[in-house]
């Protein structure tokens, strides 16, 4: 279904956005224990060649206004070596102690009770701004045309729910995205985790974030 | 870490809070202030008629938060949802905890009006007599409590903002003390014309003095307070060290010089202290410090909402 089509058909039939995810979960969480998920993504850097077809996807699936970004890759290549072309992704971090949920007055801002990812709902945002500027990794933002408060949910209520992957991780062709579960010790994300140094941002404002970067390494001289 | 991998932008604009919260963080700091200023002194004089620091003090206090949350709710983009607050709540949030706190204080200032100006109102609404012979012997406890709502009032203000991690300049526990000490003295200043310019009180009353006894303690706790909010930035992490610069060489010292230390410190002192033989006595100087401060203390929340969100890790 192309973009509009699918906002007039979300429009159409006047369900809240609440009670159709809520429609789509129970079907998921009938075969697997979603509760005890613990969802994360890693970031390659190494891999990145900055395309930004993972942007161009994101705003696709979740109907993101044209100049607003619930995710983008930032070009920090050091002008002085131009050639070690480096990338970094700009998102919601998913923090295990999410600030953006605590200060939310209307719950509007909340952690999604099957998968334990941080969404939104947003009937229920006052537009206070409040978990905007609560966020320590400035990641947050007013949708101009929902005029609620948005993050990177890791397409829990769009693709996630259908069973796929990310927008992102789904459009990324050179395996910079890889999402997964935490607690599957057999899953990619393990795997890599397991071999790999990996960081989270900005640790030092403790709010253990679930996005994992892998840092380039230098190769020859 | 190394720099290549931490991003350097966000999805804000700038400054999301602005100067409407600025102002409403001064009205309910004006508020408690004021609640607080008339209760105590009304209490230590034993006083039996009410004067008119207590009418001053409890119009003050109720118009102001009245108003205050005109500029909470008109700042939302969607004011219109405001009632999702009320139902669900967060009681994580500090947002949440004042709105509860508030709804409590609102209709203490209203009850609190009412005592001040039980005479006047009966004169005209002569069908509510029958709520003195309820309230008043409750009055003894409804201000007791309004006092304690007073102080969280004026305190909450301070938490609302000291909880944003990502602003070293405001997530520092010395906001809400400092928010209860500036609250106080702009409740002090509005209070005090209030009373001599509508409700007849000398310039050089007994209670007038009083205010003016209180307005130096204040100051003192108020400029300590800002003072080792300043050095605790200065000796801290990098930062910290970098916020630092909001007091000197931004587009916000100014701010802070001009409008914080100048219209809340300075010009108090000049008048008052130094030039108080032959000033003391006209009524444009008194009426001109007072206003002063008020601005003075609005300058600081705007100095700590702005510089705060500016320079942020
Ligand atoms: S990164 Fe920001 S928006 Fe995302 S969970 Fe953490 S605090 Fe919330
Ligand atoms: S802007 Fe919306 S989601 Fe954010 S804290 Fe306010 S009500 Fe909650
Ligand atoms: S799609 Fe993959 S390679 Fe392209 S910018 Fe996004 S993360 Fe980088």
């Amino acid at each position: 279904m192309s973009n509009n089509g699918r906002r007039s058909f979300l429009k159409g039939i006047g369900l809240s956005s609440l009670a159709l995810s809520v429609g789509g979960y129970s079907a998921v969480a009938t075969n697997t224990k979603e509760s005890q998920k613990k969802y994360a993504m890693i970031f390659d850097q190494n891999k990145c060649v900055g395309c930004t077809d993972c942007e161009i996807a994101c705003k696709k699936v979740n109907l993101v206004p044209k100049d607003q970004f619930r995710m983008l890759i930032q070009d920090k290549t050091n002008p002085k070596t131009p050639r070690e072309r480096r990338m970094v992704r700009v998102s919601c971090q998913q923090c295990e102690d999410a600030p953006c949920v605590n200060v939310c007055p209307s719950q509007a801002c909340h952690r999604d009770s099957l998968t334990n990812i941080v969404t939104m709902n947003a009937d229920d945002c006052i537009s206070c701004k409040y978990c905007v500027v609560a966020c320590p990794y400035d990641v947050r933002f007013i949708n101009e045309e929902t005029h609620a408060a948005e993050n990177c949910n890791f397409c829990v209520d769009t693709n996630l729910k259908d069973g796929k992957n990310p927008g992102c991780v789904e459009a990324c062709k050179y395996e910079a995205l890889v999402f997964g579960d935490l607690n599957d010790k057999k899953s990619k994300i393990n795997r890599i985790l397991n071999i790999k140094d990996s960081l989270r941002m900005k640790p030092e404002f403790g709010t253990k974030p679930s996005l994992r970067y892998i840092p380039a390494v230098r190769l020859g001289v | 870490m190394n720099d290549a991998i931490s991003f350097t932008v966000g999805f804000s604009h700038g400054v999301e809070w602005g100067w409407p919260i600025a102002v409403y963080l001064l009205l309910a700091g004006i508020s408690g202030g004021a609640m607080i200023i008339s209760i105590v002194t009304r209490h230590f004089k034993q006083e039996v008629e009410n004067s008119a620091l207590t009418k001053a003090g409890s119009l003050v206090g109720f118009a102001t938060i009245v108003f205050g949350m005109v500029f909470l709710v008109g700042d939302l983009e969607k004011p219109l949802y405001f009632w999702k607050i009320l139902i669900n709540y967060n009681f994580k949030s500090v947002m949440s905890i004042g709105v509860i706190a508030i709804s409590f204080y609102i209709p203490l200032t209203a009850v609190m009006f009412f005592y001040a100006f039980e005479k006047e109102i009966l004169k005209y609404f002569g069908f509510l007599s029958f709520l003195v012979g309820i309230l008043r012997p409750l009055r003894p406890y409804v201000e007791f409590i309004t006092l304690w709502f007073a102080i969280a009032i004026c305190a909450y203000t301070g938490f609302l903002i000291s909880v944003l991690i990502r602003f070293p300049l405001l997530n520092t526990a010395l906001l809400p003390a400092l928010f209860v000490v500036s609250g106080l003295s702009a409740g002090n200043a509005a209070s005090g014309i209030i009373a001599t310019k509508f409700f007849k009180e000398d310039l050089h009353s007994f209670d007038m003095k009083i205010l003016h006894r209180v307005e130096w303690p204040i100051m003192i706790a108020e400029v300590l307070l800002i003072v080792m909010l300043a050095v605790s930035l200065l000796i801290g992490n990098e930062y910290q060290k970098e916020v630092f610069q909001a007091f000197t060489s931004s587009q916000f010292s100014l701010l802070f010089w001009g409008g914080v230390v100048g219209l809340s410190f300075i010009v108090p002192i000049v008048f008052n202290l130094l030039l108080g033989r032959f000033t003391s006595k006209s009524a444009g100087i008194y009426y001109m410090t007072a206003i002063s401060v008020i601005c003075g203390v609005l300058s600081l929340r705007m100095f700590l909402l702005y510089a705060g969100q500016t320079f942020g890790a």
